[in-house]
């Protein structure tokens, strides 16, 4: 038997340490140097890589900003006021909490970017509203709060598709505008699966809010919802880059937690800042790791061989998109998703381009299925969260999801297969794609 | 020397934590500076993101080397969740060889590479690389150091702790 060569060599290195425990960036570190030093290439190369990928990615720095805000935002009371903007809106009807733990994630998925972040912030104040005196089984909490958390990241700012930016050079500001429809759409159908099941399960109705009442809750508010409006601005007016905007949001949310709702101190602001830190240094190990790898994977042409194999089986445009639909929610149980947009995405772009298929809805889509990976069982990072959240068992949470991915599905049918769904507002605004 | 070992590494971690908030603060603040002094004062600061883009580095691999706990990493878990004691301990063994063989080997290329860059100043600052790149040699030591104490740990026959483990999925 001829020795494997050394891409394989490297490939097998990150899987099976990744696998034994490895955090994921440090294993396409060691994977790549194992990679240059098998193939006689120049071992420094990795620190290259990195280095400089890092000191010219400007666009990577909304990540971290991006972030911040959302972590000033829960630090805040601006948490509570959006509930219970929210309930006012929503809580009338059957199942009125689980109506308002949707709305409350389409809303705060303006401020964050990340479906762990929703979950683990807003999320369990959901959680601990829903099952309050008994009103919901704790599983169907449980399940409700991360499917509803996969908004986020598809709606606007969204980390995911400003990582998908990066390796795709598609228009964030046109990527974010895609993700608008889909992220409502998703939101939707979960809706109305809520209100087609509460008759039956006899969900509870909250109280009314009083009518009177709306106009001070909607004020209360209303600096947190003014948010996804100044991005906006800031984005589409051409004023400021898409960094400079998370940077705006940030600052916008320091505003309002510190300055109007007088909800962070000092030392709050200290903690934010760690904390933000944290998540990117984790998030940002990831990224380099697979700056170092994704020379190898240039080095081998790995995007063109695979191109060359899937065009050659005669594939069509709709083939291909349920391969990747497939492929991406097998993945989606395996990897993280982060890992998936740097690494393998950039390898099934080329053949989407060669097929025709337009890059913005193409990575809205990637986007999109790799969230429901999140909350696929048996395998599904958010379902594990809110079991600990919960502390639902496993069995439960997944019983209670399968409706939601139902519905989800027939959502992600539509983003897959009726790229205008996804691409009439960018165009709207100016996108020729 | 156990507890002396523990005690430093402790007071380094924390020190750590200090400098990557520190740094997300000067990166925000820069950034807001650029934004107010380009479109309020008209002055554009090329300086600004410059060093919102150092800080970013720095915050990347100096937080990954010394400030990150295992349950902040992002890792895959499937595996290492569902183990038991001793199964894990095989593993932890497996990484930390493999780690510190594979950093190890790429040290001697990264620190040619890094020193050779003395070469070149950045843009608007005029920092010489090599002083800004040496943060990746202090990564690639400290990973190679935090692998080896995992190694000596796992070797004595102290598994991984449970909770560290546990919380580590969550990420």
């Amino acid at each position: 038997m001829s020795l494997p060569s050394p891409f394989t060599l490297s490939l097998l290195t990150i899987v099976v340490l990744s696998l034994l425990g490895l955090p994921i960036g440090l294993a396409m570190v060691g994977g790549s140097v194992l990679y240059l030093f098998a193939a006689g290439l120049d071992v420094g190369t990795a620190a290259e890589q990195i280095l400089n990928g890092m000191m010219t990615s400007y666009l990577l720095l909304a990540i971290p900003l991006f972030i911040l805000a959302a972590e000033f935002m829960n630090a805040g009371s601006i948490m509570d006021r959006l509930v219970r903007f929210c309930n006012a809106l929503v809580g009338r009807f059957r199942g009125g909490l689980a109506l308002v733990n949707v709305a409350q994630s389409i809303v705060f998925a303006s401020m964050s970017g990340s479906a762990l972040a929703d979950a683990a912030g807003a999320g369990k104040i959901m959680q601990n509203l829903m099952t309050r005196e008994g009103k919901y089984t704790r599983g169907f909490a449980a399940a409700l709060t991360a499917v509803s958390a996969t908004i986020g990241p598809i709606l606007p700012p969204s980390i995911p598709l400003v990582v998908y930016s990066l390796v795709s050079d598609a228009s964030v500001g046109y990527l974010f505008l895609a993700g608008v429809v889909p992220g409502l759409l998703i939101g939707a159908v979960q809706m109305a699966l809520i209100v087609a099941v509460g008759k039956r399960r006899k969900f509870p109705v909250e109280a009314k809010v009083p009518v009177s009442e709306i106009p001070r809750v909607t004020r209360e508010a209303f600096p947190a919802l003014l948010m996804p409006i100044i991005l906006f601005t800031c984005l589409y007016s051409g004023i400021t880059t898409p960094t400079e905007a998370a940077a705006v949001a940030a600052a916008y949310a320091l505003l309002i937690a510190g300055g109007l709702y007088r909800s962070v101190s000092p030392s709050g602001i200290y903690r934010s800042l760690l904390g933000s830190a944290r998540t990117s240094v984790s998030i940002g190990m990831l990224i380099a790791g697979a700056m170092a790898y994704n020379y190898v994977i240039t080095v081998e042409n790995i995007p063109k061989t695979v191109s060359a194999i899937l065009t050659a089986t005669d594939l069509s445009q709709t083939g291909f998109l349920m391969l990747v639909n497939v492929i991406l929610l097998v993945l989606g149980c395996l990897l993280e998703g982060t890992t998936i947009i740097l690494v393998i995405l950039p390898v099934l772009l080329p053949t989407a381009t060669a097929l025709g298929i337009d890059p913005v809805h193409f990575g809205v889509m990637a986007v999109t299925n790799i969230m429901f990976g999140l909350v696929t069982p048996p395998y599904g990072l958010l379902l594990f969260m809110m079991t600990k959240v919960a502390n639902v068992s496993l069995r439960e949470i997944t019983r209670e999801v399968m409706p939601f991915l139902g519905v989800m599905f027939i959502a992600l049918m539509i983003i897959t297969y009726v790229p205008n769904a996804v691409l009439f507002l960018p165009r709207l605004f100016g996108y020729s794609g | 020397m156990d507890s002396l070992i523990r005690t430093v590494a402790g007071w380094v971690q924390r020190r750590a934590e200090n400098v990557i908030a520190v740094l997300l603060g000067i990166m925000f603040t820069a950034f807001v500076t650029q934004i107010v002094f380009r479109y309020f004062l008209n002055l554009p600061t090329g300086w600004s993101t410059e060093t919102v883009v150092i800080c970013w580095l720095w915050l990347v691999l100096l937080g990954t080397a010394l400030a990150l706990k295992e349950k902040d990493e992002i890792r895959f878990d499937i595996l290492t969740s569902v183990a038991g004691p001793r199964v894990r301990r095989v593993m932890a063994l497996i990484v930390s060889v493999a780690t510190v063989a594979l950093f190890g080997l790429s040290l001697p290329a990264t620190y040619k590479y890094v020193a050779f860059m003395k070469v070149e100043k950045s843009s608007y600052l005029n920092i010489r690389l090599d002083w800004l790149y040496s943060i990746y040699v202090v990564f690639v030591l400290a990973i190679i150091l935090r692998y080896l104490w995992l190694l000596w740990e796992g070797l004595r026959g102290e598994p991984p702790s449970e909770q560290a483990m546990d919380e580590g999925r969550v990420r």
